[in-house]
């Protein structure tokens, strides 16, 4: 079996004379918790719907453990669950009987897969309203009932497309947390968002996208060191001279503006014994220290010169 | 290799689904159907005389059996297709593990379901409240089944092509029902002049009806054997235009 859980290679589409996607490429790990990291029509939604087959490609290649997608679409899409952005609805049945078709359509009878459904049903609080129809759920319920129907046939793979838009904070966390536990059973999840901080909470790496383009990958650290505007202020005691100051055993740029030192660095934590150690060597007084920590939102205001809720 | 799984559970919801709306799913046509009986037999069978020999009651039943069953097997599969697509459940499928051909079968088969299940009612109480005389009943159950599945087949293609409720009402009310009524329900074409005759033979409607018409009363204004090739010709037709186009997936995937 591939290393790699999902590999997308050079994949193209285009909606007449939009190009939705421009040669997308990600790789994710066995076991990874994965986050596709842009702003609305980015190309999110429909890289992931390709990779499920719910969209023709125009070309390049979607590989599931080493299948490939359209090829062996019956094995690629056993290993996949898929929570979509959008909530489906359904006039005719209740909430159980709807996951237990799901579960028929990945080959699974109800014998097989009463266990797992009752477990959902009550992992996710929906026990008592198992006898209910969709409708009569609520929003935060459904998204509930989304995340249920992705894992009744306990795929290797869970997809998330923006599964918290929408959603109260109370419920982001309860989803969050799940989300945490059953990456730590083992399960690969790719979630699409544009909300930073989920994919800075949740995320061992993210692929930033942009119109169509994969702009940057990398772990949400090392991507706010090496593209983020983190750094150190520190405010000196009134009567300093600012002139005499010269900080050169440090390594880091800094800019002097009355009494205040701001120093750029890209790992404030890291930064600020050693500043500290340095202006009191020097006999220093300090009189306050602020750090600036940078987030994705700064890396991805650098990729692209605009803000992602933009 | 097949999903028999998979098949058998969208079959099964396909059949559940409309079984759950009975009420607007196999009551009117027989509602519908006990009406004609009514308003014909008792008021208007004495006013118009006998056809080919048999009363005029009985002579509309068989039409009114074929009018039921293809009505509900094309609306079964046209609705809950277009249905599934406008509330996003198609998406549902289409990311499983199940192939174009049986998704396509699932549904075939549920709306054939349907009209079987309508037509043999309508049939039913044909025989009980005028004593329908039933000629050949394997025959009558053959064609019941064979234009379920044509039509079924047709209202898949429908609701494949279709993007909203006005677009398949419009196919019903300016494709099907008018070829139903002008396929000879209430009529012998050889009442029609030889042009309306000549247009008659161009409609499949009225084959199935003449077809059914013969195993039930024995009496039809074409061959028995023509209307049975036309029934398969339009179920492989049909079924084969649905299979291709659920297969290839270009009216239900972007």
């Amino acid at each position: 079996m591939s290393e790699f859980a999902i590999q997308i290679s050079n994949l193209k589409k285009s909606y007449k004379n939009v190009h939705a996607l421009n040669g997308v490429n990600v790789n994710i790990s066995d076991g990874e918790f994965f986050g596709l990291l842009g702003p609305n029509g980015a190309g999110k939604t429909t890289t992931i719907n390709i990779l499920t087959g719910l969209v023709f490609k125009d070309s390049g290649n979607c590989l599931v453990f080493g299948k490939d997608t359209v090829v062996d679409y019956r094995e690629t899409r056993s290993k996949i669950g898929i929570a979509a952005q959008e909530l489906s609805l359904d006039w005719f049945f209740s909430i159980e009987k709807l996951l237990y078709f799901q579960a028929g359509y990945y080959g699974i009878n109800r014998i097989d897969a009463k266990s797992k459904i009752d477990e959902l049903l009550n992992k996710l609080g929906l026990e008592k309203k198992k006898d209910s129809k969709l409708r009569q759920l609520s929003g935060g319920m459904k998204r509930r009932f989304q995340i249920a129907k992705a894992l009744v046939h306990d795929p290797d793979i869970l997809i998330l497309d923006e599964p918290t838009a929408g959603v109260d904070v109370e419920l982001r966390h309860e989803l969050w947390n799940y989300l945490r536990e059953l990456h730590s059973k083992g399960k690969t999840i790719l979630l699409t968002t544009h909300y930073i901080e989920e994919a800075e909470l949740l995320c061992e790496n993210v692929s930033i996208i942009d119109e169509g383009k994969i702009l940057k990958e990398g772990s949400p650290k090392q991507l706010t060191e090496e593209l983020g505007r983190s750094g150190v202020t520190v405010q000196l005691s009134k009567n300093t001279n600012i002139n005499d100051l010269k900080i050169s055993s440090l390594d880091q740029e800094y800019t002097v503006e009355d009494s205040r030192v701001h120093f750029s660095v890209k790992n404030p934590e890291l930064a600020i014994p050693k500043i500290i150690q340095e202006l009191s060597s020097k006999d220093i007084a300090i009189y306050s220290i602020k750090t600036e920590t940078s987030s994705l939102e700064d890396v991805f205001l650098n990729l692209t010169g605009k803000s992602i809720n933009e | 290799m097949i999903n028999w799984v998979g098949l058998y559970t969208l079959t099964s919801r396909e059949v559940g689904r409309f079984f759950s709306v009975y009420r607007q799913t196999v009551i009117p046509g027989l509602i519908s159907s006990v009406l004609y009986i009514l308003i014909f037999g008792f008021t208007l069978e004495q006013r118009i005389s006998e056809i080919q020999g048999i009363s005029y009651t009985m002579f509309i039943l068989p039409g009114l059996i074929m009018m039921n069953t293809l009505t509900n097997a094309s609306s079964n599969t046209s609705s809950s297709m277009l249905q599934m697509k406008l509330l996003q459940q198609l998406p549902d499928l289409l990311t499983a593990p199940l192939s174009g051909f049986e998704i396509a079968l699932a549904y075939i088969i549920g709306g054939t379901v349907r009209g079987m299940v309508n037509g043999v009612l309508v049939l039913i109480i044909g025989v009980v409240l005028i004593d329908l005389p039933v000629h050949d009943i394997a025959g009558t159950f053959l064609f019941i089944f064979l234009v379920s599945w044509a039509f079924s087949s047709m209202g898949l293609v429908m609701g494949q092509i279709a993007e909203s409720w006005d677009q398949l009402a419009m196919i019903q009310n300016f494709f099907l029902t008018p070829l139903s009524f002008l396929g000879g329900v209430f009529y012998s074409i050889n009442m029609l002049p030889s042009w309306a005759q000549s247009l008659s033979f161009l409609n499949p409607i009225y084959y199935m009806i003449n077809g059914i018409r013969y195993t039930i009363l024995e009496k039809s204004d074409s061959p028995v054997s023509t209307s049975l090739w036309m029934a398969i010709l339009l179920t492989i037709l049909f079924t084969s235009l649905a299979l291709i186009m659920m297969q290839s997936g270009k009216r239900i995937k972007q």
